[in-house]
């Protein structure tokens, strides 16, 4: 009988009030320990979000937005920017891998992860001081070469460890292909401009127009530097080897792009332009063309359809809705013309697939189509300049050599970027180098303190599924879209298309998120246990303490799960574990020695480990 | 002698978006008046509710446990889990004995005999106690509308004492009073008493509503406008029993939100004021009854036709509350729609059809 509240007559207090002491609510009914039913544990582990395994930069994606969820927007930037040095750019220009893995995807909509990135960055460029801080200074100094994403992210890394690091960059301004690649309708100037103040403020010196192997060599960076990071990116255009490709009015993407963001450029379009190519910068040139006064826009792919292109759909989607019109399956051979550009030679053509040949089968039975245009932009990849290079740091594809880890050979050299990642299979994209450049950074801080390098170790062992989650709780919401520039309007300017979220919908597009297989604190195994013995006294995020003396393992809480966080373990998988005994009825815990010492033990150790 | 006025509590509403189904994190007192300890079965429904319902009610509390599982389970060696004043007494004087301690909190209070503000005085019968044995009892404490929540915790038998039939044992579920055979190959062949509705219709002044754990603020927030209520207020809880119902331990959330999908144990309120039903709740889905059956070992046994019956009774609970029904819960309703519960893959195969 609790004895709360109520009179107990002195006879009663002896001696029954000794047998049956009231339960208290830190210790519960402590004659009863019925932990020693259960043959299953609940256990709270943390497993790895889709979005964030499949980030090229594994940013901890659910993390901040739960922070945003919950209205900590401070914390939240501070956790992108553990891994992400400019989530103001990314939250642009990134072709959000994130999105296409999101659970939610196969549900209902995916999170506009990327919308919400560039919130918490706008959020971290109008900070007076950055949360970031510069590590403690360790006297090394550290050479990176290239200002573009995979530099900006080594250096920016080992800043915050302690290195004194100095950026090279052979242009005017520093950026790299986030200046000279994207265009100012995606990325605005000042945007970058605070990212890179942002780099100079954590100590990283910033050298411009200082090319190497012109203004230093590679002998210098070797003395001058304990070590050294090329990031040095794909410079060149590709050419389709067409002829007459030397015709005045004959662009290439890159260089083109490069010129208005660098503020250089000369080009006057005429009033018909083709592009030729079917990637993301092929997509940009076209839509950058129809800004700079183009009227008629098409594009030449050697894809079949939209499908096959290698670009992003949604700036596929938004390219047509401006007006560029698609011409499929057909590859140029000439630029036929008196000195300038008049017209294209067209043939049919389609992807082989060779590997060592050219992929491109041209079929020169079928007729061929002269195609009118003022000007021709050309935009299918980019190579590498590496004459600079000692010839035994070249590879076969024409990059740098690098081992896995970034390495050139047991130099104190690495390489990080597309000029390693072409041809790797890997996506060259901004995210990707940007995460190359983190883990490169990392690996150069072990090798200068001496530490052996390890393959890099994705954190949590399991990446969640749908199916493991608990789908009751998730109602379905639709997706919260960004406001967009009308396609008239954008023809004209050079304004951003895409618009941000306010506060108001970046904290509702937080919300839908699932938190794949990770502990939100949403207070659901709290409620639904029966006994109750999960508590929330100690609470942060993902912190809940199961007392183990007294769950039963019924497994109601693994069941009810949203997020598939708990799960249940063997008892017998525990080596400190409950060993079952014959009755629960226990008179007092002392009557079965050791077994119940064990469990009052298990009680003190933390709560994330029980 | 100055007549003291009588304090009484307003326990806030909960915030509950979408009826419970998204993320909780109610804003609950951090006592606990339930403590763990307790002997009953592993995944427990009434143990939930219990839990729930102490905890939307707070520390000033009195409860009254008559005979039933609860009282056997949590409170043997003169030994319970309560934190809180809690007193038992017989099944059949479950109403009597709470009438009794609201009406002398009532008594104390006004001779100033109590100081403070009054308590919370919720009797937890047994659907035995509740349906059966006590009904007389607590219909004369609703009738006399004391100020105190009587809850009926409905695991639809006599769990107490093996798995006996009640009157709101479900129409075809096995218990050891019915089991099924050659001649009554249903088992149960009567349909459950219509409780909550019986105490609305012949109690009109007082708050009536069903509730079930399958949806805990909703659960939570009927028992606190019960207490707000000034005068006697009447709550139905689902809690499904792992014993009696046969069912892996933890499906006990999962079965109290299927009950209430598949339109068996519909959730509505009684307004007092107004004097008419409230049917606003919607679960997020409708499902076929089978859904909920298949998953127990006490409907195990049942023929096509059985299921039918109850996907029939179910539809008739539906149009009650005035729910379009969809074209597939009607062909489930006909015996030449459904297959025995014996082959449980084919069974399955029917719930993916519909």
């Amino acid at each position: 009988m609790s004895t709360k509240g109520t009179h107990i007559p002195d006879w009663l207090t002896v001696p029954f009030a000794g047998i049956t002491p009231a339960p208290s609510q830190e210790k519960g009914q402590d004659l009863f320990p019925t932990g020693n039913w259960r043959s299953i544990r609940p256990v709270y582990r943390d497993k790895l979000p889709p979005c964030n395994n499949a980030c090229g930069t594994n940013e901890k994606i659910q993390g901040y937005l739960d922070l945003v969820k919950r209205g900590k927007y401070l914390d939240a930037y501070a956790l992108i920017k553990e891994d992400m040095p400019f989530p103001s750019v990314t939250g642009r220009v990134c072709y959000h891998p994130c999105e296409q893995a999101c659970n939610r995807g196969q549900y209902d909509e995916a999170i506009s992860i990327r919308a919400v990135e560039r919130f918490l960055g706008d959020l971290g460029q109008a900070l007076a001081r950055d949360v970031v801080k510069p590590g403690k200074p360790n006297g090394k100094k550290v050479a990176v070469v290239g200002s573009g994403p995979a530099g900006h992210s080594a250096a920016y890394q080992l800043a915050r460890l302690g290195y004194k690091v100095t950026i090279l960059e052979k242009s005017p301004k520093a950026g790299g292909l986030n200046r000279g690649g994207i265009p100012d309708w995606v990325l605005p100037q000042h945007v970058l401009d605070r990212e890179i103040e942002r780099l100079v403020e954590l100590g990283v010196t910033i050298k411009t127009n200082v090319e190497v192997g012109k203004d230093v060599t590679w002998n210098d960076l070797k003395q001058n530097y304990d070590a050294c990071v090329l990031a040095v990116g794909l410079t060149e255009p590709n050419s389709v080897r067409a002829e007459g490709e030397n015709k005045d009015g004959v662009l290439y993407g890159l260089p083109f792009l490069r010129d208005i963001g660098m503020g250089t450029s000369k080009v006057r379009l005429g009033a018909r332009v083709a592009v030729i190519g079917g990637g993301n910068t092929a997509i940009d040139c076209a839509r950058e063309a129809l800004r700079q006064g183009a009227v008629e826009v098409t594009m030449i792919t050697v894809e079949s359809n939209p499908q096959e292109m290698p670009c992003v759909p949604e700036d596929l989607h938004d390219m047509l809705e401006e007006g560029v019109e698609l011409l499929h399956g057909r590859a140029m051979t000439a630029v036929l013309g008196n000195g300038r550009v008049e017209a294209l030679q067209l043939y049919p053509a389609r992807f082989s697939g060779a590997i060592n040949a050219s992929p491109i089968t041209v079929n020169r039975e079928a007729p061929a189509e002269r195609f009118a245009v003022d000007n021709v932009i050309i935009a299918v990849g980019q190579h590498a300049s590496l004459t600079w290079l000692p010839k035994e740091c070249k590879n076969e594809r024409g990059t740098i050599k690098v081992d896995r880890f970034g390495r050139l050979g047991d130099t104190n050299f690495f390489a990080a970027g597309d000029i390693v990642q072409l041809g790797s299979g890997q996506p060259l994209m901004v995210v990707n180098a940007v995460g190359d450049g983190k883990r490169v950074a990392f690996n150069l801080d072990k090798v200068l303190r001496g530490e052996p390098l390890e393959p890099r170790k994705v954190p949590v062992d399991v990446i969640m599924d749908l199916n493991r989650m608990n789908m009751t709780y998730f109602p379905h919401f639709p997706r919260v879209r960004q406001a967009m520039l009308p396609p008239v309007r954008r023809r004209k300017t050079q304004e951003e298309v895409i618009q941000p979220f306010t506060e108001e919908q970046a904290v509702e597009e937080a919300s839908r998120c699932f938190s794949c297989g990770t502990c939100n604190a949403c207070d659901n195994c709290y409620l639904v246990c029966p006994e109750p013995c999960i508590v929330r006294s100690a609470r942060s995020n993902g912190l809940y303490k199961i007392l183990v003396n007294y769950c039963k393992g019924c497994r109601v809480c693994i069941e009810e799960c949203p997020t598939g966080c708990l799960e249940g373990v063997p008892e017998l998988d525990f080596d400190t574990g409950v060993v079952r005994m014959d009755t629960a009825f226990a008179i007092s815990p002392g009557l079965h020695g050791r077994q119940a010492q064990e469990m009052l033990n298990l009680g003190s150790r933390p709560a994330k480990e029980i | 002698m100055p007549v003291i006025e009588v304090q009484r509590q307003a326990l806030p509403i909960l915030d509950s978006p979408n009826q419970g189904a998204r993320f909780y994190n109610p804003d609950l007192p951090s006592s606990e008046p339930y403590v763990p300890g307790h002997r009953t079965c592993a995944g427990c429904g009434p143990a939930i509710q219990y839990r729930m319902t102490s905890k939307a009610s707070g520390d000033n509390t009195i409860l009254v446990g008559p005979t039933g599982c609860m009282y056997v389970a949590n409170s043997s060696y003169l030994c319970t889990p309560y934190n809180v004043p809690w007193a038992h007494t017989q099944i059949g004087s479950a109403g009597s004995f709470t009438a009794g301690v609201a009406a002398a909190y009532e008594a104390m209070i006004r001779k100033g005999k109590w100081k403070g503000t009054f308590p919370n005085i919720i009797c937890e019968a047994g659907d035995g106690s509740a349906s059966d044995i006590g009904l007389g009892s607590i219909s004369g404490a609703l009738y006399r509308n004391h100020d105190c929540l009587i809850i009926c915790y409905d695991n639809e038998q006599y769990a107490n004492t093996g798995i006996q039939a009640s009157s709101r044992t479900p129409y075809g579920a096995m218990t050891t009073f019915s089991p099924p055979g050659p001649k009554v190959p249903e088992a149960k062949t009567l349909y459950p008493k219509d409780l909550a509705r019986m105490m609305a219709a012949g109690h009109p002044h007082c708050y009536v509503a069903t509730a079930s754990v399958g949806y805990p603020i909703d659960l939570m927030n009927k028992v606190r406008k019960g207490l707000n209520h000034r005068g006697a207020a009447y709550l139905m809880v689902y809690t499904p029993c792992q014993k009696g119902f046969v069912y892996e331990t933890p499906r006990s959330i999962d079965l109290g939100r299927l009950v209430v999908e598949c339109g068996l144990y519909p959730i509505w309120e009684w307004n007092p004021e107004k004097r008419a039903y409230d049917y606003s709740f919607r679960p997020q889905s409708m499902r076929p009854v089978s859904d909920y059956l298949k998953l127990q070992g006490r409907f195990g046994h049942l023929h096509a036709e059985h299921i039918a019956n109850l996907q029939k009774f179910a539809n008739e609970q539906w149009r009650m509350m005035g729910v379009e029904l969809p074209e597939a819960l009607i062909r489930a309703a006909d015996a030449k729609n459904q297959v025995n519960m014996g082959a449980a893959a084919e069974a399955e195969a029917v719930a993916q059809t519909l």
